[in-house]
């Protein structure tokens, strides 16, 4: 039974790793495709049921296969219960039916444990009839097992059916109520029996779900009854998986009982956090007696959706209905938007606002509570959903369009669903309500802005008013020392934000050691890294699109969230928790000391006799006493201070006096009666206050910060800013902080921020991080009690023991003597320079040993060798030349780094067969061809960043590998922007762009917010080269173990993994200093979980971050690593000597500036680079002699070779490495890759057009090609365009010159970095990425000619024309959200669009004949668009920030705009353009012109005729 | 608000005026005029405030440069003065006599990279004598006092920076000195053209004025034994610096008219405080209106040429056996001595001295070239064969270095440890010597090297004499 060994296998596997601390199976994700068919007359219908396995059919390509090509990540539906089928069911078993609907229980048993199936089966039976049912009996449900693969077998459950008939008149609500806490029960009673495998899939009178791990095409090969005629339903609701693991565990295929979601939830932790607070209350309420069975709400050991379920679902039950929960788990972005105008909406959302934290992240979801059916979208529209409705009253929903084949002439209607809304079907009434029509409704049912009267909004209150001074300059020096702060803290850090309102920006990597390494003081923050978003979720741009975003704080008692009252809203609002000094004792004021507890967070010295860490211990218990205390007494706010500090006080951790009052009210269910204020005087940067937020505290006043600040006030420092201005200053730079840190996670409302746990710490103990941060990861453990109170008596003896106190000078940002230890210094500089320059390798030898010698910075220097075998002759160990070509230097742009010094690395790496990475930003075409002398001046590796810039065709087809940089270690979930100075004339021309204008990355790549999409980025890609690897680059956190298994089974070839010491040419510091871990953790999770999974053979693990030495070398092999990327050495290698400016484009060795003159003093070469990497490889032999191997090969994966040698300083509770080294056993396979070439994928159609297409591409012949096409066949066009672009080059075809006609419904990425010569005309629609990277092709999508009106319709999908760089796209109808997304030189004509139309596009031109979505052209610029605006709406929806818009007003532009719009009509017959330009005279008026402001100055042809400006 | 730093790229180097070579040979005053206020803003915002300080590391004070350099830049001058004097006792004086351009500016991250060097140490003299104008150097007041006292032997910089650190920290404070004046090297051996006496004359009186009590012309051997410094006190730090001239073996080293170059400096600096010395009165130790020959090549050498050129010389010639690149002085001083008229004769040794026991007239050299490196990687220089050259000379002055005197038998304590060069032996970490509580540093535990590395073991010595005192006496530590 090989499958048993395998199972086996696995389990043992999973179990060490997960005991050894290496794996956590909550981080695994998944996503997928979603979607739903319903009828709105509530009438059943077969149809709805055929067409929804149809459609689940046509999603395969959104799910992921196992190695055995059967086992699916899981697929499912849940359909109405078909009545008619289970009462012949129920006849067919000799009972005859009673009264009212058959409830049936689908039911996941164990199916091997007979013993335990049985018990199961009592426990049910026991229960229901405890609930009064009645029991027909139980069914076997028919499954064929032939078709699942072998693991899934493995863990197949047995599957059955009860039916049940309701006690007398129960019916509707009051019966599925009933079904719901008979449930629980049941689920309670076979959790605390301890058997495993039971899973109720459904227990209802409505709905009935099927799932399972099989493709989701063998759903009903599977489920046979869901072929049978009698399974007809009224609503059917599918859903394909995609995981990041393997392990097929049935129970976690969705739908699950409500609904099905697409994406993920981002703010998880948080919610179930506040869900714990809730529940208390909201349970006893709602459901009574039955209170206890229902909690808690959110099942362990389930996914994010399976928890978004439980929460809707107990919401349902509770008596809200779908629509309801929806909009309060999901509201709509309200606050700052001016498209939701409605004062009762406002209201509404207000109210969703003040009762519940949003469930954040990416989601489309299906869901119905039995009677309403809705499907909706997240605030950022950040997942598709296409709806068609057709003739015959059905209504099909889902991910992608087309899905069902359903035929064109049936339908009469298409859209898109807009972000935050949400359309809803109520079966009973057999009503739709659109998407306004459903938010009337919902806030009419109650009188919302009455109720809102309550609200306090406290800002009017509290501010602005006096802001006291609180301490005289030396008792402030002596505070600022014993708070740990330095000079540089004050100059670096503070005066920047208190000067300028901005966070102070850094470069390069963080090469100071670990907090928990360190030998200085550092406050908690440091041991505290920020979460963030890669490949499962995406970031948010919090500057671009600022109104999705809010930190709305709320105060007080948060009430119940089921009250439907105005009790609800008695709660005063913040618009953010960055609190002044004068507003705290404001508020406080306002609030009323008898309602405020002030709890002092300090303490008294330790004895020196006393046990270290019992004063801390006991000062934290009596915190968490007096909170619990206050609370009790009704005291809805609880402030936490350490002003009590002095000369014989000592203040607590305030983030462990936070954190542990916060879990302690929580843990008693108090948490959501009270406001936690903290004041603290170590917090100084964003990073603190996050930190401070996101262990739960409501609101933080920094007073100390804020004293520091008044002080440079007063000794004139500030200039001439007022103390207003320079307090506001500080509170926005900490709020635009606070959202970027929020953001770069996804999370949107810091409300669902709060208390999150949204970090990893590295280097606390882990028993207290269990105990004072439940549920945050600490892998390796650390500082306790015990060390921290130690550190704390060290620096409060420095502060109040001397008889005088200067500040530190600092030197955790730049090295400074007295300061932490930086890993390159000074003298090690030179030497490996001197090394490079001579090629001594006795001077590199100096260099390395001198690293060694520097003490612990990373965890790495904490291991040393374990050899298990003699050691071997040195010349018997692979070359150098072998070695040398596993290294890599890592993504560093032309923009970043000087030309020469950019072109010096490609050539230095090309001529020893290694590789450069190109890094963002094109790649200048004269570089594709060698240098006279022989030279290749060409990266053989090309970055596709979240920016596009100069990704064309030809561009990806120059190299051998594609990197899609998904994250970045030096500041991983941020975006980027080039500064216009630093656009140069070259930069511009390789990026698309316009010289001198300000350039901008975004945070996530606008084609992968979810798994599945970068699943698709990767096909696109390996279709337009079809011979390069794919590499993602990921940055190390702890879940990156699950996340690289989702890459791998996307097809990656290679997976990078980034350590947080990655370098950067400029990032905010806190983002360098606290985002990200160390490669080691990420590392030997990520080559763990592949192993684990299967998966570690069909890719190649990379990884980089402050690698300088064979040593680092070494070690990463052994943890996993098969390549190596050195960054900075290779930098020092040229020169560079860590000025750390390069943010300030003064580099004045000339590596990292584009300034003529300074590049002049650029004094790399090639053979510095070379000298490096060979000093390098030769030092990996050594080391591989010296431990007896004779490859690096044989060492990738072996942590056995390696013991952990020291544990860290005396302070430490433990530090242990354990983690890295637990190895989990790959059996048959090997522990690195053994794939030769690449991961294959399926072929598109456009295997089929490149071989019809033989004449053109052998001859150049003019060919013209017909296909019908499903939304199966994806990107469709970049094959053939690799093969044009390789013969013809860019241009050597004349537009048009093949044309490919198509017809049906097109899938993702049609016409995906399409070349000109290609011409692409689609009658039908298309998916999601039109034009993705379009590089010259002409698209043109035109609907069905059976479809009215197709101005008002959907014809393409979400994200079309990313990045596109030349080319046209006509499309006659309405297009998704993100159109033209940094788009930087197509020109298109679409119907209407959906949110972020235009964002970030930098060239090209965009004529919209229709409606725009919300935040229109925001961060664009460059290129023109033009908006038709008969309704006058435009300018709500538009993001002016950097635009202006204007009606047509010169004759030049007009004459494009009517230009485009007569082609438009030509290509596409659009009847509407067709008016337009019949009524141009009327119509024109109704034009807006927008403009990027940068351009203005900048254009050939002014916006503005002269003439018409004097006459007007 | 617009970056304030980095202006490198825009703005060229430039040092405080010097004055005109013939316009500052007719006195002994200092040849740089101050900063203007708006220059040294200039100037130090020059900075690239480097992620590496190469400018700190290269400083045997690691001085937080960038720091005070920002500070200045941004007219912040008294913070800049207090960062300034955190790390160093007599900053104003390392400003003005330190080789910048072989440490801290000859390692500036831009001067490498040949923008020219951020002109630190006149930044530093100028916020230093700023910080003296202003009043901001504050009077030395320890907390509380300590019963304990130190003795410290030699009142030169290590001596000064000793005294100001334990001083500041309540310890009884003595120093010895066989001078009349205090400062050591600072008053005698450097010349007023490069540090004016006032300078250290107010270091010197803030002490005084601090309660450290000056023993001047008190000789340890003579007035005192070293064991009578040690039952008197509970700690020694000797700081005696070297003094012993090395010889000229030549012939004819021993005539009339060659002296040795500290004997000539001091003669000179003595003159310049307004004493009366019979051998500069004789014209023993005078060049006026003679031929002057230098030998050596080091920061002495460079003193004695130019205080010759001052006194009025005939000619002035410099003698050293290696080339400009490889002498051990200051790039900035051989350029100062030659825009002054010194002429240097690369590449040659004495062979003999020409004239008579009663008078030199003359120095008969040989050429040299360098030969292949030693194992320091310095090229060892050789004689060319017959390539005498004589020049004319009525003062040869030897500046040949220096070596330690015998202070075991000067100070009648046979069990004080020395190398085999004589230096002292003091422990690389506690600087202890080989007797309980007698401490040692600078030059005469490192052998001839520089003032500010003198600070330097004056200031770690303040630290490794406290750890002894501390654990001496703890219960009266506690007490404090």
């Amino acid at each position: 039974m090989a499958d048993d060994a395998q199972m086996q296998r696995y389990f043992e596997n999973r179990e060490r790793l997960i005991e050894g601390g290496a794996y956590d199976p909550a981080s695994e994700r998944d996503a997928c495709g979603v979607g739903l068919v319903c009828a709105i007359d509530g009438q059943p219908r077969r149809e709805v049921v055929e067409l929804a396995i149809k459609a689940l059919k046509a999603l395969w390509h959104r799910g992921a296969v196992d190695a055995d090509g059967k086992t699916g990540d899981g697929a499912g539906i849940l359909v109405s219960v078909p009545q008619d089928f289970f009462a012949d069911q129920v006849r067919r078993t000799g009972h005859t039916l009673r009264k009212g609907p058959i409830a049936v229980g689908q039911i996941f048993l164990p199916r091997v444990d007979l013993g335990a199936q049985e018990l199961c089966r009592t426990i049910v039976e026991s229960e229901v009839l405890r609930f009064g049912f009645y029991i027909y009996g139980w069914r076997q449900v028919p499954v064929d097992t032939s078709i699942v693969g072998e693991k899934a077998n493995a863990t197949r459950p047995e599957i059955e059916q009860i039916m049940l008939a309701p006690p007398a008149g129960m019916d509707g609500e009051a019966l599925e109520r009933s079904l719901f806490l008979c449930r629980k029960r049941i689920e309670k009673r076979v959790h605390s029996a301890n058997i495993n495998g039971f899973y109720i899939c459904s227990l209802s009178a409505k709905s009935l779900i099927y799932k399972g791990m099989f493709l989701a095409e063998h759903i009903d090969e599977f489920y046979p009854d869901l072929r049978d005629e009698r399974f007809s339903a009224a609503v059917a609701i599918f859903h394909q998986r995609y995981s990041t693991n393997t392990f097929p565990e049935w129970r976690l295929a969705q739908p699950f009982r409500m609904i099905a979601h697409n994406g993920e939830i981002n703010t998880l932790k948080g919610n179930s956090n506040w869900m714990k607070s809730h529940e208390i209350r909201m349970a006893a309420q709602a459901f009574g007696d039955f209170g206890e069975d229902v909690k808690p709400v959110i099942q362990p050991g389930g996914s994010d959706s399976a928890a978004l379920d439980n929460t809707f679902e107990v919401l349902v039950r509770a008596g809200r209905d779908a629509p309801m929960v929806k909009t309060l788990l999901m509201p709509e972005a309200w606050a700052h938007s001016d498209a939701v105008t409605n004062p009762q909406h406002q209201a509404l959302y207000a109210y969703c606002n003040a009762v519940m934290e949003p469930w954040d992240g990416p989601a489309a979801i299906c869901a119905t509570d039995g009677r309403w059916v809705v499907a909706g979208k997240d605030r950022n529209g950040l997942r598709p959903l296409r709806v068609s409705y057709t003739d015959d009253g059905l209504i099909i929903m889902g991910s992608e369009a087309g899905m069902t084949g359903v035929a064109e002439a049936r339908i009469t209607r298409k859209k898109h669903i807009s972000p935050g809304r949400m359309l809803a079907i109520d079966l009973a009434e057999g009503k739709l309500y659109e998407e306004g029509e459903i938010i009337d409704l919902l806030s009419e049912r109650h009188p919302y802005t009455r109720w809102l009267g309550n609200m306090v909004a406290l800002d009017e209150e509290i501010g602005p008013g006096s802001e006291p001074r609180m301490y005289s300059r030396e008792e402030l020096v002596r505070r600022q020392v014993a708070a740990g702060l330095t000079l540089e803290d004050l100059e670096l850090v503070l005066a920047p934000m208190i000067e300028e309102g901005k966070e102070a920006v850094g470069s390069m990597g963080d090469d100071a050691p670990l907090a928990v390494l360190s030998e200085k003081y550092r406050p908690l923050s440091h041991f505290f890294r920020q979460n963030f978003s890669q490949v499962t979720n995406p970031p948010i741009d919090p500057l671009r699109e600022t109104r999705v975003m809010s930190l709305k704080t709320r105060f007080k008692n948060l009430g119940n969230i089921l009250a439907q009252d105005e009790t609800q809203t008695d709660v005063y609002v913040l618009e953010s928790p960055v609190l002044t000094n004068g507003m705290y004792k404001r508020i406080v004021e306002y609030i009323g000391p008898k309602n405020v507890a002030v709890i002092d967070c300090t303490m008294p010295l330790p004895a020196p006799e006393a046990r270290h860490g019992d004063a801390l211990r006991a000062a934290l218990e009596r915190i968490r006493a007096e909170a619990e205390d206050a609370a009790l007494r009704g005291c809805a706010t609880i402030v936490l201070s350490d002003e009590g500090a002095g000369p014989n006080r000592l203040a607590a951790p305030m983030i462990l006096a936070t954190g542990g009052v916060h879990a302690h009210l929580v843990q008693k269910g108090l948490r959501s009666y009270v406001s936690l204020i903290v004041r603290s005087a170590e917090c100084l940067d964003t990073h603190y206050y996050a930190v401070l937020i996101g262990v739960g505290a409501t609101a933080v006043n920094a007073y100390l910060a804020q004293e520091s600040a008044q002080d440079r006030m007063e000794r004139s420092l500030t200039g001439e800013l007022a103390l207003r201005e320079l307090l506001l200053n500080h509170k926005g730079a900490i709020e635009a902080g606070l959202l970027k840190i929020l953001s770069k996670m996804g999370i949107s409302v810091i409300s669902s921020y709060r208390g999150g746990y949204n970090f990893e710490a590295v280097g606390l103990s882990r028993a207290m991080a269990q105990e004072f941060f439940p549920g945050m990861p600490s892998r390796i453990s650390g500082i306790g009690l015990a060390g921290l109170e130690q550190k704390a008596v060290e620096m409060h003896r420095k502060a109040w023991g001397e008889a005088a106190v200067a500040l530190p000078v600092g030197g955790f940002y730049k090295a400074r003597r007295t300061g932490e230890a930086h890993a390159f210094e000074a003298r090690l500089i030179h030497t490996l320079q001197h090394a490079c320059d001579t090629g001594s390798y006795d001077s590199y030898k100096r260099y390395s040993e001198g690293m060694k010698g520097l003490g612990p910075i990373q965890l790495r220097e904490l291991l040393d060798w374990r050899p298990d075998r003699a050691a071997a002759p040195l010349d018997e160990v692979e070359s150098i030349n072998e070695i040398r070509k596993r290294f890599v230097t890592p993504g560093m742009s032309l923009g970043a780094l000087g030309p020469e010094a950019h072109g010096t690395l490609n050539i230095a790496m090309n001529r020893i067969g290694a590789k450069s990475v190109s890094g963002e930003g094109g790649e200048d075409r004269a570089r594709y061809k060698p240098l006279p002398n022989g030279d290749n001046p060409n990266s053989a590796i090309k970055q596709v960043a979240s920016g596009r810039f100069g990704v064309t065709a030809e561009y990806l087809n120059k190299c051998v590998e594609l990197e899609i940089k998904v994250a970045q270690g030096a500041k991983p979930g941020e975006g980027g922007q080039l500064p216009g100075f630093k656009v140069t004339e070259m930069i511009a021309r390789l990026r698309h762009a316009t010289p001198g204008v300000m350039l901008i990355s975004p945070p996530p790549h606008h084609d992968i917010y979810s798994i599945e999409d970068l699943a698709q980025l990767i096909y696109d890609l390996k279709q337009i080269n079809p011979d390069a690897k794919v590499t993602v680059k990921l940055v190390s956190m702890t879940g990156i173990g699950a996340i690289a298994a989702g890459v791998a089974k996307a097809k990656a070839d290679n997976i990078l993994i980034s350590g947080h010491q990655g370098g950067t040419g400029a990032s905010p510091q806190t983002s360098i200093k606290y985002a990200g871990a160390p490669w080691e953790l990420g590392l030997s999770e990520a080559h763990q979980v592949l192993v684990l999974n299967g998966l570690r053979h069909f890719v190649r693990l990379r990884a980089d971050g402050g690698m300088r030495t064979g040593r680092d070398i070494v070690v990463a092999a052994m943890l996993g690593a098969e390549e190596f990327g050195i960054g900075t050495a290779s930098l020092i290698a040229m020169g560079c000597i860590m000025v750390r400016q390069c943010h300030s484009n003064t580099c004045p060795v000339g590596v990292c500036t584009q300034d003529e003159s300074l590049r002049k003093k650029f004094t790399g070469s090639p053979e510095k680079v070379i000298n490096l990497f060979s000093f390098i490889a030769e030092e990996v032999r050594e080391i591989l002699a010296s431990l007896g191997f004779r490859s690096l090969q044989e060492v990738v994966g072996r942590t056995d070779l390696l013991q952990q040698v020291s544990r860290g300083g005396e302070h430490l509770d433990d530090l242990d490495l354990n983690p890295l080294l637990v190895m989990a056993d790959p059996g048959p396979n090997k522990p690195y890759c053994t794939v030769e070439g690449r991961n294959p994928v399926p072929d598109t159609l456009d295997a089929q057009i490149v071989r019809d297409a033989a004449a053109l591409l052998e001859r150049g012949e003019k060919m013209q090609l017909t296909y019908t096409v499903r939304n199966t066949a994806r990107a469709i066009g970049a094959r053939v365009s690799s093969h044009i672009v390789r013969k013809f080059g860019m241009d050597g075809l004349p537009p048009g010159h093949l044309t490919v006609q198509l017809k049906g419904s097109a899938g993702q990425s049609l016409g995906a970095f399409a070349v000109q010569g290609l011409r692409i005309e689609l009658t039908g629609e298309s998916n999601d990425y039109v034009g993705k990277g379009l590089s010259g092709a002409t698209l043109v999508v035109k609907p069905s000619p059976t479809l009215s009106f197709p101005e008002h319709n959907a014809i393409i999908g979400n994200t079309c024309l990313y990045g596109a760089t030349s080319g046209k796209l006509f499309a006659a109808g309405g297009a998704g959200e993100r159109f033209a997304v940094r788009n930087s030189g197509a020109i298109a004509v679409v119907e209407g669009v959906g949110a972020n139309g235009c964002e970030y596009m930098t060239g090209g031109q965009v004529v919209i004949l229709g409606e725009v979505g919300e935040n229109f052209g925001a961060g664009m610029t460059g290129g023109m668009a033009f908006v038709y605006d008969p309704n006058e709406r435009f300018e709500l929806y538009l993001n002016d920030d950097s635009v202006v818009i204007q009606r047509l007003a010169s004759a030049h532009w007009e004459g494009v705009l009517h230009g485009l719009v007569s082609e438009h009509a030509e290509e596409t017959q659009s009847r509407f353009a067709k008016e337009l330009l019949r009524d141009w005279d009327r119509v024109r008026g109704h034009f807006w012109q927008v403009c990027p402001k940068e351009m203005i100055k900048r254009l050939a042809h002014p916006l503005v005729d002269q003439e018409v400006k004097e006459t007007a | 608000m617009a970056e304030r730093m980095l202006k490198f790229v825009t703005v060229e180097r430039s040092t405080p005026e010097k004055r005109a070579a013939d316009a500052r040979t007719g006195d002994f005053h200092e040849i740089y005029a101050d900063f203007i206020d708006a220059k040294a803003k200039e100037q130090a915002a020059r900075c690239s405030q480097c992620g590496i300080p190469f400018c700190q590391t290269h400083c045997p004070l690691h001085n937080n440069i960038p720091d005070w350099l920002k500070m200045t830049a941004e007219g912040r001058l008294q913070e800049a003065y207090e960062l300034s004097q955190a790390t160093s006792a007599l900053p104003e004086v390392c400003g003005r006599i330190c080789p910048q351009d072989r440490l801290c500016e000859g390692s500036c991250t831009i001067e490498q990279s040949g923008h020219g060097t951020v002109t630190i140490g006149s930044v530093e003299r100028y916020i230093n004598d700023k910080a003296w104008e202003e009043g901001w150097v504050k009077p030395l007041r320890p907390l509380s006092e300590k019963a304990q006292s130190v003795a410290i032997v030699g009142s030169g910089p290590a001596g000064l920076a000793a005294a100001d650190g334990l001083r500041a920290r309540g310890y009884q404070v003595t120093i010895y000195d066989r001078h009349d004046r205090a400062g050591g090297l600072l008053i005698y051996g450097i010349p007023g053209f490069k540090l004016e006496k006032d300078v250290v004359e107010r270091r010197v009186k803030r002490l005084a004025d601090g309660g450290v009590e000056f023993k001047l012309g008190f000789e340890v051997g003579k007035d005192a034994s070293l064991d009578d410094l040690r039952a008197k006190h509970d700690a020694v730090f000797i700081c005696t610096g070297v003094y012993k001239a090395r010889e000229l073996t030549a012939p004819g080293a021993g005539s009339k008219g060659v002296v040795k170059a500290l004997d000539y400096l001091i003669a000179s600096n003595r003159t310049g405080l307004g004493d009366t010395v019979p051998e500069f009165e004789s014209g023993e130790l005078n060049a006026a209106g003679k031929d002057v020959v230098v030998i050596g090549g080091g920061d002495t050498a460079m003193d004695c040429v130019r205080t010759a050129v001052r006194q009025g010389a005939n000619s002035v010639t410099c003698l050293y056996r290696r080339d400009k690149a490889n002498m051990p002085g200051s790039m900035r001083e051989v350029s100062n001595a030659e825009e002054e008229g010194v002429t240097f004769e690369w590449l040659a040794a004495p062979r003999s001295l020409l004239g008579d026991a009663e008078g030199v007239t003359g120095v008969r050299a040989l050429r040299m070239r360098l030969g292949s490196p030693d194992a320091s990687g310095r090229q060892a220089p050789e004689e060319v064969p017959h390539s005498d050259f004589d020049m004319p000379a009525q003062l040869v002055i030897k500046a040949l270095g220096f070596d330690p005197e015998d202070i075991p038998g000067a100070f009648g304590a046979a069990e004080l440890k020395v190398s085999r060069w004589g230096t002292i032996r003091a422990d690389f970490r506690t600087m202890m010597t080989s007797l309980d509580g007698v401490f040692a540093g600078g030059d005469i535990v490192r052998g001839a090297s520089l003032v500010v590395w003198a600070i330097r073991d004056g200031r770690d010595a303040v630290e490794a004499i406290t750890a002894y005192l501390e654990a001496k006496a703890p219960a009266l530590a506690a007490a404090e």
